[in-house]
Parts: structure tokens; C-alpha cells; sequence
């Protein structure tokens, strides 16, 4: 219960975002509306699991760093992209690599395909039944080992840090 | 100050109009669906955050600086979901990877699978 206010709380300030403006009528209609909208898809997620409001205090500055080295990511091969696209002669080695993954929680884990996703390069395609692996389409695969270890050594380590 | 403002806001202007231009043609240069996927998704993604945050930056705190910021923080979160699904999906549905490709290994797990369920 106390997690459903919070989320419609938080869609609450979306909403004042959204319609551009940030007033306290504003804000109590969009919490209305979030209270309707989380109490229509409550089956998509578990409210009853208590997550401690603490917990995410704390996190919050390795949440920032997580985002810092995300931002920092994305430029740097989106200009290895751009290089690679706007070379006169094409030279790609795509491929689709299984990567080994640490995180366990299901979090962690969407946190982590949706950052390899986000960084220019690499896709995640799909993850492994059983969770240990997610496979990464990469646009230079000639060198399997050395994208493991970088996705394992620059990405994972700041997601788990932040949310496991 | 507002000269300093508006040459930020032009830079990432012209950063995201770039990546823009880079992402479309790498659509058209790059052979597969997933090598598209690549150039379009991603680049166009941080081409468009950075039309968003120039607009945020010139427009400040009123109603379309914060429209922005928030369609941009949306399109963070939903652009690398729909590129996943659609790699996903052209995977399943069997679209041939390019000629160069060098390794597939998500085929030989599938095909390992497939022979120890049988």
C-alpha cells in the first residue's frame, strides 16, 4: 500500500512535467490519476513487497555515478559509430556474443540489458533461460573476450553496485 | 549570460542534428536488421536527447523547457526496450544475419537446447 502512494506520488510530478505546469492543484490531479493508473496494471508488478525507503536513500549516489558513467559511455561509441559509419569503406564484424552476467535480481538484470542496449554497438537480443547469460549483438565482434570483460568490468560492476 | 545560454543550446543543437544525419545514414549504409538497429536507435536516440536538452537549455524552466526534458528521459527509457524487442523478434522470426558476420552463438545455444529437449 505505502509503495502504491509513492509511485502515484511520482507520476504525480510526471504529470506537472508533462503539462508543463508545476502547481500544487497540478500535482494532486496527476497523483489522482496515477493512483488510477497503478491501481489498473497492480497485477504487472508485486505491491506487496516492501521495498525500505532507506534502502533507495542510500543508493542514490551510486545510482548517480551508475548514470555519469552511462552518460560517458553513450558519447564514447556513439563517435565510434559515427566513425564507423561515415568511413568511406565498410568494415564490420557484427556477431551475436553470449555474455556472462553476475546480477541475479530481476532489476538488476533489465538494468543492465537496457544499458548494453543504450550504449551504441551493442543489443541485448535475448537473456538465457536460466538467467546467467544475456546474448549481446555487437557491431564489432571480432574480439569476443575483450567485450565480455568490458561489459562485465565498465557496466555491470556500476549496476550492481546500484541496485543489487 | 543569455549569449552564453544560447551558444550551449546551439552546440547541442548541432551535436543532435549531427547524429541524426550519422544515424540515418548508417540506415542506409549498414547491411542487416540489426546493424541498422545499431545506427538507428542509438544514435538517433542521443541525437534527439540532444534537440531535447537544447531546447531545455533555451527554453529554461517554463512549460516546453519541461516538456522536454521529460520527452527526453522517456525516449531513454523506451528507445533501447523497442530495440531489444525488434532484434528479438527479427532473431525469431529467422531474418538472416549479414554475410560477414562473424559469430551467432545465441543460434548455437538455441539449437544445443532444441537437442537435449529432444
Amino acid at each position: 500500500m505505502r509503495q502504491y502512494i509513492a509511485y502515484a506520488l511520482a507520476l504525480g510530478i510526471v504529470w506537472c512535467f508533462v503539462s508543463g505546469e508545476a502547481s500544487i492543484l497540478n500535482f494532486m490531479v496527476g497523483s489522482v490519476l496515477g493512483i488510477l493508473i497503478i491501481w489498473s496494471l497492480r497485477k504487472l508488478y508485486q505491491p506487496d513487497e516492501e521495498v525500505p525507503y532507506k534502502n533507495i536513500l542510500a543508493r542514490i549516489p551510486k545510482i548517480a555515478t551508475f548514470f555519469a558513467i552511462l552518460t560517458i559511455e553513450i558519447t564514447k561509441a556513439s563517435i565510434l559509430i559515427a566513425k564507423i559509419v561515415l568511413w568511406p569503406k565498410l568494415d564490420i564484424k557484427p556477431g551475436i556474443i553470449a555474455v556472462p552476467i553476475r546480477a541475479t535480481k530481476d532489476v538488476s538484470i533489465t538494468a543492465i540489458a537496457n544499458t548494453i542496449s543504450l550504449t551504441p554497438g551493442t543489443i541485448t537480443i535475448d537473456v538465457s533461460d536460466d538467467l546467467t547469460k544475456i546474448y549481446v549483438h555487437s557491431i564489432d565482434a571480432s574480439d569476443p573476450e575483450a567485450l565480455k570483460v568490458s561489459i562485465r568490468d565498465k557496466l555491470e560492476k556500476y549496476v550492481l553496485e546500484a541496485f543489487e | 549570460m543569455t549569449t552564453a545560454i544560447d551558444i550551449i543550446g546551439n552546440v547541442f543543437f548541432l551535436a543532435g542534428i549531427l547524429f541524426v544525419f550519422v544515424g540515418m545514414v548508417g540506415l542506409m549504409r549498414l547491411p542487416d536488421v540489426y546493424n541498422r538497429l545499431h545506427a538507428t536507435t542509438k544514435i538517433a536516440t542521443l541525437g534527439t536527447f540532444g534537440v531535447m536538452l537544447a531546447i531545455a537549455i533555451k527554453a529554461g524552466f517554463s512549460t516546453m523547457g519541461l516538456k522536454a526534458i521529460t520527452v527526453g528521459i522517456f525516449l531513454l527509457l523506451t528507445a533501447p526496450v523497442a530495440a531489444h524487442m525488434i532484434a528479438r523478434a527479427a532473431h525469431r522470426s529467422g531474418a538472416k544475419m549479414w554475410t560477414g558476420s562473424v559469430t551467432d552463438e545465441y543460434e548455437e545455444d538455441n539449437k544445443r537446447e532444441k537437442e537435449s529437449q529432444t
